[in-house]
């Protein structure tokens, strides 16, 4: 992918999106996926793969193919809808709350979610598992409300909204860390779920986890062109015929709840809402919210290659992806930080 | 023809404006001038339709209040700038109402470039409208009124951030708009640009019009002084051209 130029034309410009780059975002996601179910302690061949995905004659049989179908082909969707999820609802939180530092994570929402889900899990015996992105949704976007109206009453600088989500995120782990040292007698559930892992992917959990994040995202997707509006003043938005207000609720009410049954899928995995919609933007010089379906493409193969690299580096061991996604993520966010400090001066 | 009348705008408890009557003709510059908070802003963004107000404010007829057939453009006086959005993107913004939202014509695309030539972006289209000195950024943001071709163009303040050389390339620029029959209704602190370029002037005091009418009758009422509390002095050059100059030392009276 190189930068857009014009073609030739000097009396035309170039447009504003090239959906070419969706087109190769989506094959790129393909590919990344079928690496990702094929490598592993059991290397399976790419061809055997494709013949069983698409039930032709000669595909695998036995072990393997209860490996591929049971095991690694949850996982690498399951990896492929928190992906998505998360960076699209970070680059959706960039937009609305017009700051190029707002993620998931940042924001609180995670932290929110985090809080919800571990009030799921420690409630008293009856099974909330399958509840939890409920949970996990009332607690995220209390937390981002409680930043965003901490921040919007008490201060004028727009990074105080992330100092504000840093301080609610924190104040939401120390409530969900003391649930969880009172109900001892849940501690693995809730401690393992923490950790942010796939291991867990089985059919349930990709099921009700993709009907979640794919209202959201469809949401998102619907509303996404529109979303440029929001980076200017709110008359503005309004003389090129948006209501800015109720879009700014649609959006963060469906990327909240992306972000909240991402955390319920697969606990706490950082910087993915931040990496990804950079480099989207970065590659493309374009920050229009056209570019939101390649930023949820390219989020997922982030995530799915992330997890080949959790399960396959100190293999037969596995690495929490979190591990893997702030490695790559934190040097980068710090990347991004001095870059907006030379763009806005 | 705009017509207003009887337009109140309270925030809480407090008046913004109050009891306004006027007409304002089409195909017009209209220039609202007064101290700051005399309510000028307000008056823009009631005229948009964006802010809820009581009485009435009619664009040909249609209440303005929430119409989004109407194609009004609005200049800010602060605009948000989009970190990281490049001029063309920001410029062809304005064609989102026309195109329907996240499409462009390659007619649109074809204009945007003419109105870059034509306020002297052309060659800035890839830099980042972050980038933009204060002049420039003004220009990018009339050049996306332009695109818009709108009927109505609301400019708050255009030319308070810029020296001279700029404010006069800025008005201009405004004015190949009226050249388009679009009608324009700005707020400026300068009342020698007022005249200059507007052909009626408001004065406004404390959410009220003081008076209003062509820019040559209200330049030479006693009232404008009154309402800058006669710290100003209208004075004729040889042309002809009124100039008003701020008044260093209280008048006695």
């Amino acid at each position: 992918m190189k930068k857009l130029k014009s073609k030739g034309d000097e009396n035309v410009l170039a447009p504003i999106w090239n959906w070419k780059i969706t087109a190769f975002s989506a094959a790129l996601l393909f590919i990344v996926g079928i690496l990702a179910i094929s490598f592993g302690p059991v290397s399976l061949g790419f061809q055997d793969i494709l013949r069983t995905l698409f039930g032709l004659p000669g595909g695998l049989t036995g072990q393997d193919r209860t490996l591929l179908l049971d095991l690694r082909l949850p996982r690498a969707l399951l990896a492929a809808l928190v992906g998505a999820a998360l960076a699209t609802s970070g680059a959706v939180y960039q937009t609305v709350f017009r700051n190029p530092l707002a993620d998931p994570y940042l924001l609180g929402a995670a932290a929110g979610a985090g809080l919800g889900a571990t009030i799921a899990l420690t409630s008293a015996g009856a099974d909330l598992r399958s509840l939890l992105p409920v949970f996990a949704f009332f607690g995220a976007i209390s937390a981002v409300l409680v930043s965003f109206f901490i921040s919007g009453k008490f201060f004028a600088e727009p990074n105080s909204l992330l100092l504000s989500g840093i301080a609610v995120g924190s104040f939401a782990t120390a409530v969900q860390t003391y649930l969880q040292q009172r109900n001892s007698a849940s501690l693995r559930p809730v401690y393992s779920w923490i950790l942010g892992e796939l291991t867990v992917a089985n059919w349930e959990v990709v099921t009700w986890s993709s009907i979640y994040i794919l209202i959201a995202l469809i949401i998102l997707f619907t509303v996404s062109k529109q979303l440029d509006g929001l980076m200017l003043t709110d008359e503005e938005a309004y003389s090129l015929g948006i209501n800015p207000n109720k879009l700014r609720v649609i959006a963060v009410v469906a990327a909240t709840l992306a972000t909240a049954t991402a955390v319920s899928a697969s606990g706490l995995i950082g910087f993915v809402g931040i990496v990804v919609p950079h480099l989207v933007r970065g590659i493309t010089h374009r920050v229009t919210n056209r570019g939101l379906l390649t930023i949820a493409l390219v989020g997922a193969s982030f995530l799915v290659l992330a997890d080949l690299g959790a399960r396959t580096l100190l293999s037969p061991a596995e690495l929490p992806i979190g591990v893997i996604t702030a490695f790559v993520g934190a040097p980068f966010f710090l990347v991004v930080l001095r870059k907006k400090r030379l763009v806005s001066q | 023809m705009i017509n207003i009348s009887d337009l109140t705008v309270r925030v809480g408890q407090r008046s913004i404006l109050s009891d306004i009557n006027i007409e304002i003709e089409d195909g017009k510059w209209t220039c609202l001038v007064g101290p700051n908070g005399a309510g000028k802003t307000t008056l823009l963004k009631s005229l948009l339709g964006s802010m809820p107000y009581s009485g009435s404010i009619t664009d040909s007829g249609v209440e303005v209040f929430r119409n989004h057939d109407r194609n009004v453009a609005f200049v800010p006086q602060h605009p948000q700038i989009p970190i990281g959005m490049s001029v063309s993107e920001y410029v062809m913004l304005g064609r989102s109402k026309r195109d329907g939202w996240g499409n462009e014509s390659n007619q649109s695309r074809k204009l945007v470039a003419d109105i870059l030539k034509l306020t002297g972006l052309f060659g800035m289209q890839s830099q980042f409208v972050s980038l933009l000195s204060g002049g420039e950024m003004q220009r990018a943001l009339i050049a996306r009124a332009l695109v818009q071709e709108p009927t109505l163009i609301l400019l708050d303040e255009p030319t308070s951030a810029l020296d001279l050389h700029h404010q006069i390339a800025v008005l201009n620029n405004i004015e190949l708009l009226k050249e388009r029959g679009v009608t324009i209704i700005s707020t400026m602190h300068d009342i020698t640009l007022a005249a200059m370029y507007a052909e009626k002037i408001v004065v406004m005091q404390e959410g009220k019009v003081l008076l209003h009418g062509t820019s040559d009758f209200v330049i030479h009422s006693p009232e404008l002084k009154s309402a800058f509390e006669n710290r100003i002095n209208v004075y004729t050059l040889d042309s002809g051209r009124p100039v008003i100059v701020a008044n260093k030392d209280l008048p006695n009276n």
